[in-house]
């Protein structure tokens, strides 16, 4: 094919000027305006997805930008709900501090787990991430002075500046941290972490050739990951007031990446929509007796078949067309 | 001017000498091409000097630094640049983009601005973007500056890789096999491409390639290498006239 014609049709691929941006506000009005509109169970749902989508949003530049795979952020989310929890309820660190300094001190624990990814790869590194999994939640589990262990935590609502944050507050904080993480998100997609991430991805050596050391940026991945994950779980902490280590198993993490894969493995859009389909479509299977599980795991099954590149990647491809 | 020597550099893989106390150096600003038949330790060789692999014995400096006990980053941020055989480029990305890659070193801002958007990170990125095209232009490839790299011909994507390698400031350059896939007229551009940025640039050249014609037209120099042995180095006119080199190199094709 010529240059030429690969040009044309690159030209043909753009988006219209302006169609991002106006989506992009049509849904944070859409997002702003849900209390009005919907009734607390539907609200809890669209707040859960935002949470799940924090955790979308961080995975996804582990594993769809440095091709890195993680099974222990379900722990991640559980060490960061705890640290959250214990710092606000029991030590009394005002709960914004406390998210920070949870997502922090978890940034450190995934900068640990990462010094088996600077010699693993691929399935060794799953079932590595994995075995760490399942020690965190141990930890957590034993560690009763400080967790109350298989009793879990019961918790108040928390207080920001004199007010007691309930259903609707808790939403706009987690709208706040989500709109926020997706900036930032952006920001290191678009940066110098984000391209050095994706050479990491295609070929180490050709990273280490340019002068980007691949371990370095692994550890780097693999800290903003726990970060995002660890702020989602202390949103979350407060969202269901009570949390158990059984919340934060394998299962849960298999489902984070389930949700980055259906949404769109290196895209930012990919991880809200991945979370969403997560999130919602189960709840909207609801009504179809005893067969939620079933119908969910076959569209999940289409859902690779068919779309390749995730659900964000249908929805790029429809738009393009449009 | 710089200086890159290679003094008695051996690499043993298990029991298989693949490099046997190796030494030749060469300066900045000139072309020197590695030659010899498949097996010889050529890519070994660029290995050893880019920091993929340890030589077991010897050791590689540029000027008075020591390369060979530094990592591939390292070595690769003390001004050596390797072009690899096959271009590993991420083809989803843009030309553009793969060419800010290599911008990495030079952009100096950290991880919070990078999150954040500080100013001082648009700063260095516009910098970068500038610098991204300029080497475009030079390269020949402004008008495919958008186009994603799964768009774009074989030839084209060597150059893409080429320049990655030169926007990293590079003093030295390790080229594997340029020529490799690419038609007539590519390998035209490429040599005069090649003598035009030793020229300008005065960087220093190192490559590997097969094809003699191409070598001998674009080389000062050249090292013959044979089951790991340097066998001769010196004018492309000396050394392919040279008994030793023609009963172990060109004998094979003659």
């Amino acid at each position: 094919m010529s240059a030429a014609a690969d040009i044309e049709r690159a030209q043909r691929q753009a988006l219209p000027f302006g169609t991002g941006p106006i989506l992009l506000g049509v849904c944070v009005a859409a997002a702003c305006a849900a209390p009005f509109v919907l009734n607390g169970y539907g609200l809890y749902v669209l707040n859960l997805t935002g949470v799940f989508a924090l955790v979308a949003l961080g995975l996804n530049l582990l594993t769809g930008y440095a091709g890195q795979i993680s099974l222990c952020h379900a722990a991640f989310f559980g060490v960061g709900a705890y640290a959250t929890a214990i710092l606000t309820q029991t030590a009394g660190v005002p709960y914004l501090l406390s998210l920070l300094v949870g997502g922090l001190l978890t940034a450190c624990v995934g900068a640990v787990v990462a010094v088996p990814a600077m010699r693993l790869k691929s399935l060794y590194l799953a079932i590595a991430t994995l075995g760490f999994g399942v020690v965190l939640q141990k930890i957590i589990f034993e560690w009763r002075s400080l967790t109350n262990g298989g009793g879990g935590l019961a918790l108040s609502p928390p207080v920001i500046g004199g007010y007691e944050l309930r259903a609707t507050g808790l939403y706009y904080l987690t709208l706040a941290v989500v709109t926020l993480g997706v900036w930032g998100a952006w920001n290191v997609s678009r940066g110098r972490t984000g391209r050095a991430l994706l050479i990491i991805k295609e070929s180490e050596i050709a990273a280490g050739a340019l002068g980007i050391p691949a371990a370095r940026y692994k550890v780097i991945a693999f800290a903003i990951s726990a970060f995002y994950a660890a702020v989602a779980g202390g949103l979350f902490a407060y969202l269901v007031r009570y949390i158990h280590p059984e919340n934060f198993s394998v299962g849960l993490s298999i489902a984070f990446l389930s949700m980055v894969v259906i949404g769109g493995l290196g895209t930012i859009g990919g991880s809200i929509v991945g979370a969403a389909f997560y999130v919602i479509v189960p709840e909207l299977l609801r009504g179809i007796k005893d067969a939620p599980g079933l119908v969910f795991g076959l569209l999940l099954v289409i859902v690779m078949v068919l779309m390749p590149k995730g659900l964000w990647g249908l929805a790029r491809r429809i738009g393009r067309r449009a | 001017m710089a200086r890159l020597s290679i003094e008695d550099v051996s690499v043993d893989f298990g029991g298989i000498h693949a490099l046997q106390d190796v030494t030749f150096e060469f300066e900045s600003g000139a072309i020197v091409g590695l030659i010899g038949p498949n097996g010889a330790g050529k890519s070994t060789l660029l290995n050893c000097v880019s920091g993929i692999t340890r030589p077991t014995q010897g050791r590689v400096r540029l000027d008075d630094k020591v390369l060979s006990a530094l990592p591939p980053a390292s070595v690769a941020g003390c001004g050596i640049g390797r072009v690899f055989q096959h271009p590993e480029l991420v083809v989803d990305l843009s030309v553009r983009e793969n060419l800010l890659i290599a911008c990495h070193r030079s952009l100096g801002y950290g991880l919070v601005s990078e999150l954040l958007k500080l100013p001082n990170m648009w700063r260095a990125e516009r910098d970068a973007a500038r610098r991204v095209d300029q080497m475009l232009d030079r390269l020949g490839l402004s008008d495919s500056a958008e186009l994603a790299i799964r768009n774009l011909p074989y030839g084209h994507r060597k150059l893409v890789d080429l320049g990655r390698a030169l926007l990293m400031d590079v003093r030295f350059l390790l080229l594997d096999e340029p020529i490799a896939g690419l038609n007539d007229a590519e390998v035209a551009k490429l040599r005069e491409l090649l003598l035009r940025l030793r020229d300008e640039l005065g960087i220093g050249i190192l490559v590997v390639e097969h094809n003699m014609p191409f070598v001998s037209r674009l080389c000062d120099r050249l090292v013959v290498l044979d089951l790991g042995r340097l066998i001769a180095n010196g004018l492309p006119a000396d050394v392919l006239r040279d008994p030793t080199v023609m009963a172990s190199y060109l004998g094979e094709d003659a």
